[in-house]
């Protein structure tokens, strides 16, 4: 079941593209339509997650965190265009768990969101991913594949992870470097496919030949 | 000398007053030694008089003077002299006044006004930024080579909206600070995020060594001085820019350092780097530069705490070097 992230901003452009975002990265998103009764919403909807402005018309961000505090202890992350200390410690004071001032880094605010469900909602075991039989070990750098296992650095494991989150669909080079700017492995086109020459004859000692497809001109395929 | 001259029309008079004296009393038939008695001891009597006056006032106006200067704020000398002796002075005392308060006003007018569009600056930076915002979700959700380039643009103005809330702030930062422990590393990767765009577009090779290190600092404060100065290295790049983050642990302190291996600032140029509005030759040659960002960067530094260095080679490359001190104390009370 994916998270549910609810969304409280008063800027109609960025509370669209905030939904398309979030629900582009496998969320299921809802933002607030009233704003004479934002936290009545909230509760209707339920989510695992909310993001909230502090301008807002009605109530503030502040008064919202604290009437919502009051019955839920879900992550709230505030994000705001006024990034006086003053109000960050006003956010954490009243139960905020993030604080992201504009105009942010949508990568940074989707990884901030990332980790506070993480934290939140602990997932029993260990983060897997798998794809054709080949299983990736994010935490250990491992990947197995038929009982063969092989040791990746945290480089080679950070490509992997994110051709494994978009199996089966072409990954464009340039997006694949932007995500692992993101997470912060900061290589070129050049060290890419160094990196890619790498992994494929890591892939090939354990049998995985082909594993990687590349679509010239347009990326990569797992 | 001043007061002599000012005393001439009294001694005249005395003179004059005297000589008809002389005469009237030569005319009702006193003698000439009588005459010249009164004459002398008149003389003397004035000469005391006039040299006794002379050493108080010069005394006292000393005095005024010597007060005066030794008060900070001048403009209000009215408000605490001595309680004027003449009726003259007690003129004079007025007008001062009158000067005083309208320049009290004047300046009181200046000051709502300048706060007025300080906060007027502040607000707007606010509002601009929910645009800003709104294009950089805008570009990721429909990611292609054009909404890149705009990224790169965005942050570039982003980075020039910071700069002039923190140029409007700069004065009254006292209020602003947030002092937590954070690691280094955390900053670092925060403001290569901040600037991803730009970096790409500009095929700068990032570069960041491992960074163990803590620091008690406010983040966005430096998140702002790591920002101007990687905005330089890409204004001032050559051929292959690179960017390279490290850091150096001494004893009781944490220096991280900002390499880039651009144009490098020329020697003569680099004592002055730091003052405000300075552009030197490669202001001159780049032209967009303001010579605000580096005096920005120290003011900052300044306040913080941190001590900030520049070294450069013209046509090597320029590397910044930021002094955190690591603070005993505040582990200590956190702990």
């Amino acid at each position: 079941m994916p998270y549910k992230i609810f969304v409280v901003e008063d800027d109609p452009v960025i509370q669209a593209q905030l939904l398309t975002l979030l629900t582009g990265s496998g969320y299921q998103a809802a933002a607030v339509t009233d704003f004479s009764a934002v936290v009545p919403q909230i509760e209707a909807f339920a989510p695992h997650l909310l993001l909230l402005d502090i301008g807002l018309p009605g109530a503030s961000g502040f008064e919202l965190c604290a009437q919502i505090r009051s019955f839920s202890q879900i992550p709230i992350v505030f994000v705001t265009s006024s990034n006086t200390d003053l109000d960050e410690l006003n956010s954490i004071l009243l139960g905020g768990d993030a604080f992201l001032t504009k105009p942010y880094n949508p990568a940074i605010l989707m990884a901030k969101i990332a980790a506070l469900l993480r934290r939140a909602y602990p997932a029993a075991g260990e983060d897997i991913l798998c794809w054709k039989g080949a299983v990736l070990h994010p935490e250990s750098g491992k990947l197995e594949y038929q009982g063969r296992a092989v040791e990746l650095t945290k480089n080679e494991q950070k490509i992997l992870c994110y051709l494994f989150r978009h199996p089966g669909s072409i990954c464009p080079r340039a997006d694949l470097i932007d995500a692992l700017w993101d997470d912060q492995l900061y290589i070129d086109d050049n060290a890419l496919s160094v990196h890619m020459s790498r992994i494929r004859e890591k892939l090939s000692s354990i049998g995985l030949e082909g594993f990687i497809q590349t679509k010239h001109r347009q990326g990569y395929r797992i | 000398m001043k007061y002599w001259k000012d005393r001439l029309p009294a001694v005249a008079a005395n003179l004059l007053g005297l000589v008809a004296l002389t005469l009237f009393l030569l005319a009702s038939g006193s003698g000439l030694g009588v005459v010249l008695w009164i004459a002398v001891v008149w003389l003397m009597v004035l000469a005391a008089w006039l040299t006794v006056r002379c050493c108080l006032e010069k005394r006292r106006l000393e005095g005024l003077l010597k007060q005066a200067q030794q008060l900070e704020e001048r403009y209000l000398l009215p408000e605490i002299l001595p309680p004027p002796v003449t009726a003259e002075e007690e003129v004079y005392r007025r007008l001062m006044q009158l000067a005083e308060k309208s320049m009290l006003e004047k300046i009181a007018a200046a000051e709502r006004e300048r706060k007025e569009y300080r906060e007027y600056i502040e607000r707007w930076v606010h509002e601009i930024k929910t645009p800003i915002t709104a294009g950089k979700l805008l570009c990721e959700n429909h990611r292609s080579e054009l909404t890149r380039e705009l990224l790169a643009q965005l942050e570039r103005i982003t980075r020039y909206t910071e700069q002039t809330l923190y140029y409007a702030r700069s004065e009254h930062t006292e209020k602003d600070y947030l002092i937590r422990e954070i690691p280094l590393a955390d900053l670092v990767h925060g403001a290569i995020a901040e600037n991803k765009y730009l970096l790409r577009q500009n095929q700068v090779a990032v570069t960041v060594e491992e960074m163990p290190g803590l620091v008690s600092t406010d983040d966005k404060w430096v998140r702002f001085i790591l920002d101007q100065l990687i905005g330089n290295a890409v204004k001032y790049r050559r051929e292959n820019p690179s960017l390279r983050f490290s850091c150096v642990s001494g004893p009781g302190e944490i220096s991280l350092l900002v390499e880039d291996n651009g144009v490098g600032i020329p020697a003569a140029d680099l004592p002055r780097v730091f003052e405000k509005g300075f552009t030197g030759a490669n202001g001159r040659a780049v032209q967009s530069s303001t010579g605000l960002g580096l005096y920005l960067c120290k003011r900052l530094c300044d306040k913080l705490g941190i001590g900030l260095a520049l070294d450069s080679r013209e046509g090597e490359g320029t590397t910044a070097r930021l002094v955190f001190t690591v603070n005993d104390y505040i582990t200590g009370v956190q702990g």
